[in-house]
């Protein structure tokens, strides 16, 4: 209750606003789809920055995952890397995505960016906790041959953990599909962009077609990617 | 072939799995150590290639310290010395080919190694293991598709790969049902006798601990309290290893 008086948590003014939300979607149909063009060149767009985004991402998590995994790493190296990514990973793309924009300046490169700096930590992570649930049994099996360390990691450890990391890569993909429509919003390129012009523009029906490509780009990317995932594990 | 003196292991923070053990192995001789669960066989098996690492005392395999070994040294002694274990310790998603290649990991050049590339001899000579443990035509299977015994085999194949020159067995055996097990130990004595490998092997069942062993070790609460051939193994020694109720 307390919270709720705090952030001004009020039923009677969402029961006043419903007639506008009401008027907000009235006026966003029939949609506009003279602009579906620009909306699929921005749907590409998004795709691009979540693929690249994604892919950089999840090579450079490999190495962190192995150096923040408790069975891998030596203790010093273990608590600062996962010390540090836990730091980067509290800040969230769209955080990241200002950053690059302010750093870059506008366009996709900055999305991608965002994309690989969020990605890159939440993935090491998932990572690491991968290969702390591993099964030893092989990993001394490989051991007691003679094996070198990388050996091992090759051998013992890495048939063990890269289906599940690819499943986890797919998964990834698939949100920052999602977030790379958001990052658009603040000048980072995809789909967010042509969204938020239209609605500056009060242009709702050319809005609605860029909601729709967006809606059927994010499910036909689940689609695919929750029929890989099922084939990987 | 295998000297173990004073070996002592504490597991942290003060659990003494081993109290100072000796033992020595000649050459050619097939020991199989039993002992109740906890007696301290696995510590002392892992021990002498030291996946355990032991708190004090000296272990020596075919003249060469393994205590004390800089890593490289190791990898070295190592490779000599195959292992198998109680839950087979495959690359489960592997091929059975790939699994035995593991076997010659310590011998071939590291970098080509780790994308896969094995020289042609070395995949002669592990063709060549699996065909022993007779399961020549499971090369091209993925691991988790054959059974446990089966999978025991290709264990005992990777071993072989080795070329070594001690086969340790932890528990190889446990897993599998009395037929298989017997089975399991038939073919480490077949490897035994024909090509005169030190085998260290321990086993819970102990008539297929006499039935196959040379030499019997037995184990109680981190010491030897028997060594001797089977034949020496009587109801008195039964007791002394397993305790009052076991007689």
């Amino acid at each position: 209750m307390a919270i709720a008086w705090h952030i001004d948590a009020d039923p009677a003014r969402l029961v006043r606003g419903l007639p506008w939300m009401w008027g907000f979607i009235r006026r966003m149909v029939p949609p506009d789809l003279g602009v579906l063009p620009a909306a699929l060149k921005g749907a590409v767009g998004t795709i691009e920055i979540a693929l690249l985004g994604t892919g950089l991402a999840a090579t450079l998590a490999i190495p962190l995952g192995f150096l923040s995994a408790r069975n891998v790493a030596p203790p010093v190296l273990y608590y600062t890397v996962r010390t540090a990514l836990n730091f980067f990973r509290s800040i969230d793309t769209l955080v990241y995505a200002l950053l690059f924009v302010a750093a870059v300046g506008l366009g996709p490169f900055p999305g991608m960016l965002a994309v690989v700096a969020y990605t890159t930590t939440s993935l090491a992570k998932l990572y690491s906790e991968t290969i702390e649930g591993i099964d030893p049994g092989p990993v001394d099996a490989i051991r007691a041959t003679g094996s070198t360390q990388l050996q091992v990691l090759r051998f013992g450890i890495l048939p063990q953990v890269l289906p599940l990391f690819l499943s986890y890569v797919l998964y990834r993909f698939e949100s920052n599909v999602r977030a790379a429509t958001v990052l658009g919003f603040v000048g980072a390129g995809g789909l967010g962009l042509y969204l938020q012009t239209y609605l500056r523009m009060i242009d709702y029906p050319a809005a609605s077609t860029v909601l729709l490509v967006t809606v059927a780009m994010v499910m036909a990317v689940d689609f695919a990617s929750a029929r890989i995932r099922a084939r990987l594990v | 072939m295998i000297e173990i003196r004073a070996l002592r292991v504490v597991m942290p923070p003060d659990t003494v799995a081993l109290h100072g053990v000796d033992l020595v192995v000649k050459p050619g001789e097939f020991v199989v150590i039993i002992g109740r669960s906890g007696a301290g066989k696995t510590t002392f098996l892992r021990s002498i290639n030291r996946l355990v690492e032991p708190t004090a005392g000296t272990v020596r395999v075919a003249g060469q310290l393994v205590t004390g070994a800089d890593p490289g040294a190791l990898r070295q002694i190592r490779r000599q010395i195959g292992m198998i274990f109680q839950q087979f310790n495959l690359v489960r998603r592997a091929s059975v080919l790939d699994n035995v290649l593991a076997g010659r990991l310590g011998y071939v050049p590291e970098w080509p190694s780790l994308v896969g590339r094995f020289p042609e001899p070395d995949r002669a000579l592990a063709r060549e293991c699996l065909a022993q443990v007779g399961l020549a035509e499971f090369a091209d299977r993925r691991a988790d598709t054959l059974s446990g015994g089966e999978q025991q085999r290709v264990a005992i194949a990777r071993a072989l790969a080795q070329e070594p020159r001690v086969i340790l067995g932890d528990e190889p055996t446990a897993s599998l049902d009395p037929a298989l097990a017997d089975s399991i130990m038939g073919i480490l004595g077949r490897i035994n006798r024909e090509r005169h490998l030190t085998l260290v092997v321990s086993q819970h069942q102990l008539e297929t601990a006499l039935d196959h062993g040379t030499r019997i070790v037995g184990f109680r609460a981190g010491r030897i309290v028997f060594d001797g051939p089977p034949a020496a193994v009587s109801p008195d020694v039964v007791r002394s290893v397993y305790g009052e109720a076991a007689a």
